[in-house]
């Protein structure tokens, strides 16, 4: 895919950006508009705004040619497709041209309603493949840019790797680029940010990523409430403050644990115990059958 | 262990919180010095294994002052009970807060001198029934917070019982002032002030307390008054918590010492 600047009649061209909130999204199609808007480019630019609550949806569409009449990009329209978030960039296909460029940050973010059993940790969410994705699109560059940020020392600069990433495959200049971004990052970060432009700028695809190697505990029960029944003196505090409601008076004065499995590990039991009596352990549960 | 304490009682909760506040600063066992008064809240320094000292009635802030001028490398920590620090002791908290002595003072506040039977407590709310108000207390209560703010305190912050880690939190940031931090817990009291005034169990008071906040927060506060309505719990009016006061001022035993080197060399300057 070319997205060749010409001094003479420039198509429009769009690309839309997506992630969640907090990830840099606004910013990072800030910087293209004011880039392209530095090449000499008519730019038109809308975004959503009002996901100051960390993890909504946050998109923004930028459309820049010799002359642009909508800020909006149709079903299918996007040139290119930046997306901060797996599962974002996987909602956000259909806007993506046949041939169209996909930029794809492997940052795996959950939000809390695909959380379906906070307990193991099963989570209703895509799996990570970026090999599925290859050929029914453009070319596909999935980086482990949350990785490399971290890396970097910062992980804010991640949206800065991205557009490092998507400015290799068009053509402004690296200076203008360079020049915007100092511009428009926070005071202080405009050297990290060109840390990581360039190395987006370099970046290849990777196989591997920070977010997948980070595998979440599959169906362990990682919580086991120890009760100190000779210190516990029935006081009721932590049956009424368990979210889970597996902890009950055991008839003798004190409590008993119901059902061990269904322990979050929230802890507010043991904070809240008044006596000492409750602790709440990370290690696995020992084997049915072993007396403790 | 187990403690004294009555079944709800939400001493041992801050007890607790105590431990990890100081385990969290990294605190030396051997550094840390427990000053205790006379009542439920000062037994709790017996089942602290740091230095510990039960001192007599309300005058723990007098223990702790001439401990810290001693043994100025120790964190001297004062906990105290409402009845003990703001009526009996009442001079001593008032006055070590005056002097800015470096001391971390834990007041938990249960509204009643719960150890010795339910008397009414210069925190009882009005309209509470205690033991020696049995037609209901008539008297305003101390705001504690506010009293040792005019006295002088440089660190004043008030957490609950309810909210395990916002207290750890606040003890902590107490525990890392230089010069007087004080720290007022609302805990409750089942037996001797809860069960009079039909506030329910030490879990429904403790689960009130975080009502009162919410209230507090969604600006409702004006609209819990302290009037007594007949048939009904007198109400404790919502109060704010969290860091009220963080100042800095010369600490006393520092200024004490100074005092003392300059009076030193002037006597040496006019030695024959």
């Amino acid at each position: 895919m070319s997205l060749a600047v010409h001094r003479q009649t420039v198509p429009t061209r769009g690309v839309l950006f997506v992630g969640v909130g907090g990830q840099g999204v606004l910013l990072a199609s800030t910087i293209l508009g004011e880039v392209a808007m530095a090449a000499g480019l008519d730019v038109k630019k809308s975004e959503v705004h009002g996901m100051a609550k960390r993890g909504g949806v946050v998109f923004s569409h930028v459309r820049f040619g010799t002359e642009v009449f909508s800020p909006l990009i149709g079903l299918a329209e996007a040139d290119a497709l930046v997306a901060f978030e797996w599962a974002e960039g996987l909602r956000w296909l259909p806007y993506l041209k046949r041939d169209g460029l996909l930029v794809l940050d492997l940052a795996r973010i959950v939000p809390p309603a695909a959380q379906r059993d906070h307990r193991t940790w099963t989570v209703r969410y895509p799996d990570l493949d970026p090999a599925a994705l290859t050929g029914h699109h453009g070319p596909v560059v999935a980086v482990d840019a949350r990785g490399r940020a971290m890396q970097l020392g910062s992980p804010h600069v991640a949206n800065t790797i991205l557009l490092g990433v998507l400015a290799a495959r068009l053509e402004f200049p690296t200076a203008l680029w360079e020049e915007v971004i100092e511009r428009c990052v926070p005071p202080g970060t405009a050297a990290v940010n060109r840390r990581a432009f360039h190395e987006g700028r370099t970046l290849e695809p990777c196989a591997l990523t920070w977010a997948q190697r980070w595998t979440p505990p599959q169906g362990v029960p990682g919580w086991r409430v120890a009760v100190a029944t000779a210190w516990c003196k029935g006081c009721d505090i932590c049956v009424r403050v368990c979210p889970e409601g597996i902890l009950r008076p055991d008839g003798r004065g004190a409590v008993e644990v119901t059902v061990p499995e269904r322990c979050t590990g929230c802890r507010l039991c043991e904070w809240l115990c008044p006596d000492f009596a409750i602790t709440v352990h990370s290690r696995p549960a020992a084997p049915a059958g072993v007396a403790r | 262990m187990p403690h004294i304490l009555c079944p709800g009682c939400g001493h041992g909760i801050v007890a607790g919180a105590l431990l990890r506040a100081i385990c969290r600063l990294g605190l030396d066992q051997d550094t840390v010095a427990v000053v205790a008064g006379i009542g439920c809240s000062s037994r709790l320094a017996g089942y602290l294994d740091f230095c510990t000292l039960h001192a007599t009635h309300g005058r723990a802030p007098a223990f702790a002052t001439g401990l810290k001028l001693a043994r100025p490398d120790l964190h001297v920590i004062v906990i105290t009970g409402d009845g003990d620090g703001l009526a009996i002791g009442g001079n001593h908290l008032i006055h070590a807060a005056r002097r800015n002595v470096d001391l971390t003072c834990l007041l938990f506040n249960n509204e009643i001198y719960g150890m010795t039977g339910g008397q009414l407590a210069p925190t009882t709310r009005e309209g509470g029934v205690a033991t020696t108000a049995p037609y209901g207390n008539v008297e305003p209560p101390f705001d504690a917070c506010r009293l040792l703010a005019a006295a002088g305190a440089t660190f004043v912050a008030r957490g609950l019982a309810a909210q395990p880690l916002v207290l750890e939190e606040l003890i902590a940031r107490a525990l890392a002032h230089r010069g007087f931090a004080f720290v007022e817990v609302l805990t409750d009291c089942p037996e001797f002030h809860g069960r009079y005034n039909r506030l329910g169990s030490g879990a429904a008071m403790l689960l009130g307390q975080i009502r009162a906040t919410a209230a507090v927060e969604a600006h409702l506060a004006p609209l819990a008054s302290t009037v007594v309505h007949p048939g009904l719990p007198p109400v404790r009016p919502p109060v704010e918590t969290g860091v009220l006061v963080e100042t800095t001022r010369p600490e006393f035993g520092d200024r004490l010492r100074a005092a003392a080197a300059r009076w030193a060399d002037a006597r040496e300057d006019h030695a024959p």
